[in-house]
């Protein structure tokens, strides 16, 4: 059924992210110890686009922040690229999103997609160069020397990604990128993410609590249950085609949905789950 | 914008009037020798020796520092007032320095604030008239020029508020901006100059303001007890002489007033240049 773990669009491709029976205890040992995750394994083919999707404290952040090396699991191995979490940080191999743009007010629009190639150390003419093809990218040309506050959310979010991808990393992690915009927004960001990384070829790990969302975006939709956090289901999303507009009101689009959604029901909390947006 | 700073020039000319018409108002309606209120002596006399017309004193300006003198006194205070500021500016600049790098020292290493900050309280609560004689003498063996040791005082009280509002400044990065620089694996360094340092500017700017005049007051007080001849200098002897010129310490004043507006004026003219690419705050 639906919970084959090995599907993948391109099983045919090295492994971006490998994460073995990997568990997260936060406060071991205190009363208020939390078991966030708990002998998770996931992988992520080179090119695809998997989201995470699960009811709040199923521990999907927190599984982003371990493949992104911000946290250290209790046990178990995240490999990203062929190279531990770690080397692949130093190595700068991600790009991350938040859902606060998190834009530094003090620098202009360019200055802030320049902010990855700066601490790279590379020269002013490179990093102009490329901060111009990644404006390029997400449309917002006219825009290089404003600054962040005076542009719109959705907007301020295009800088977000360019910013995440000025480097060329291969993987891209997005922890519900687009969680504060408005519908519509949103709906305009999600096809621009999918132009985006396909342009780029690059590999995304997105956490979302919006079902539509993650199968409009997705190859495959991980499925997650809270307390302690596990994975549940895993979802293939072969939508036939490119993804456009029309997607959404295809047949399937709503037939995938209502799979995911049975996914998430049979996490045991029956209907009325909070966190997980139908819409 | 032009039209708002004539504004705040005019509304600075209103005050400076009602601020002088209280004064005459009450030196005309208040008892001559003083009085009190429920026993105590809360009332100023005011009689021309304490409360001199404002008139007088205005005039005052354009009589000479003494007798004979043929340059009015109005020169001479600012000549003062010019000495004073450049100490003040100095002890400022050191002051700002210091309390900025002790502030990331205190953000790097728990240890030394926690060993520091006690002390760096204290410091503050230090008489400066009683420790300004001792650095003077310090300075002396040390060979140092005189206005250096006052400027080290103006320093003294300067690199406190600069201090504490860096140091607040430095640990108010929003944590998504802290995480993004961890996921480029910078140092703490350099997060310091990339991120910690430019968020804690808002901070430092109000604590630059406070700085401003603590410099000031900590000049001129350190003039009073060593003798350099700035404005607190002459403000002092000017007093001495209140019996039979009593406007004439009202032009000192005068010259400090000026002075401190100054200082302030030039940390308000920064704020406009460093905070001019910042998002707007609600204005009042």
């Amino acid at each position: 059924m639906s919970s084959d773990a090995s599907a993948s669009a391109k099983p045919q491709a090295a492994a971006a992210v490998r994460v073995d029976s990997v568990s997260m205890v936060f406060n071991a040992g205190n009363v208020n110890q939390v078991d966030a995750l708990s002998e998770i394994d996931m992988s992520v083919a080179a090119g695809e686009f998997v989201s995470l999707i699960g009811p709040s404290g199923c521990g999907k952040s927190t599984l982003l922040r371990l493949v992104a090396n911000l946290l250290a699991p209790t046990s178990g191995h995240v490999v990203v690229n062929g190279k531990t979490a770690s080397q692949a940080r130093l190595d700068q191999d991600y790009g991350m999103a938040f859902q606060q743009s998190g834009l530094f007010e003090w620098r202009s629009v360019q200055k802030n997609i320049e902010l990855p190639l700066e601490v790279k150390g590379w020269d002013r003419a490179r990093r102009r160069e490329r901060s111009r093809e990644m404006l390029e990218l997400v449309q917002l040309s006219e825009f290089a020397d404003h600054m962040p506050w005076q542009l719109s959310g959705g907007m301020q979010q295009r800088v977000a990604i360019a910013r995440a991808l000025a480097s060329h990393p291969p993987l891209l992690l997005m922890d519900e990128p687009f969680g504060a915009l408005d519908e519509m927004t949103r709906e305009h960001m999600q096809a621009e993410l999918l132009r985006i990384c396909s342009a780029a070829d690059t590999t995304v790990v997105f956490v979302t609590h919006s079902i539509p969302e993650a199968v409009y975006l997705s190859d495959r939709v991980v499925v997650m249950s809270p307390r302690p956090g596990r994975i549940t289901d895993i979802v293939a999303v072969d939508l036939g085609g490119t993804r456009d507009e029309d997607t959404r009101e295809a047949g399937v689009f709503f037939e995938k949905i209502t799979q995911v959604r049975e996914g998430l029901r049979g996490t045991g909390l029956g209907d009325g789950q909070r966190g997980i947006e139908d819409r | 914008m032009i039209r708002r700073a004539a504004r705040r020039v005019a509304l600075f000319f209103v005050a400076l009037a009602l601020v002088a018409t209280v004064w005459e108002v009450y030196k005309a309606l208040g008892p001559e020798k003083g009085g009190s209120i429920l026993g105590f002596p809360v009332l100023p006399r005011t009689n021309d020796r304490a409360m001199p017309h404002t008139w007088d004193m205005v005039a005052r300006l354009f009589d000479p520092e003494v007798r004979g003198d043929p340059t009015p006194i109005w020169q001479a205070v600012l000549g003062y007032s010019w000495y004073t500021f450049r100490m003040a500016l100095v002890g400022l600049l050191i002051g700002t320095v210091f309390g900025m790098s002790l502030a990331v020292l205190m953000a790097r290493f728990r240890v030394v604030e926690r060993g520091l900050l006690p002390y760096v309280i204290a410091s503050q609560t230090v008489p400066l008239i009683a420790l300004a004689p001792q650095v003077a003498t310090l300075g002396g063996n040390w060979g140092l020029p005189r206005w250096m040791w006052v400027a080290a005082l103006g320093a003294f009280l300067a690199f406190f508020p600069v201090s504490v509002a860096t140091l607040k400044g430095l640990s108010s990065s929003p944590p998504a901006s802290l995480e993004l620089m961890d996921s480029y694996a910078t140092g703490w360094w350099r997060t310091t100059a990339k991120l910690r340092f430019p968020a804690a500017v808002p901070y430092i700017v109000p604590g630059l303001k406070l700085a401003a005049t603590a410099a000031v007051i900590g000049v001129i007080v350190s003039e009073i007890s060593t003798g350099v001849r700035g404005v607190g200098f002459a403000a002092l002897t000017y007093g001495q002489r209140a019996t039979s010129d009593p406007p004439q310490v009202w032009t000192a004043v005068f010259g400090a007033a000026l002075l401190g507006l100054t200082m302030f004026g030039l940390v308000v003219a920064l704020e406009a240049i460093v905070m001019r690419k910042r998002p707007r705050e609600m204005e009042t």
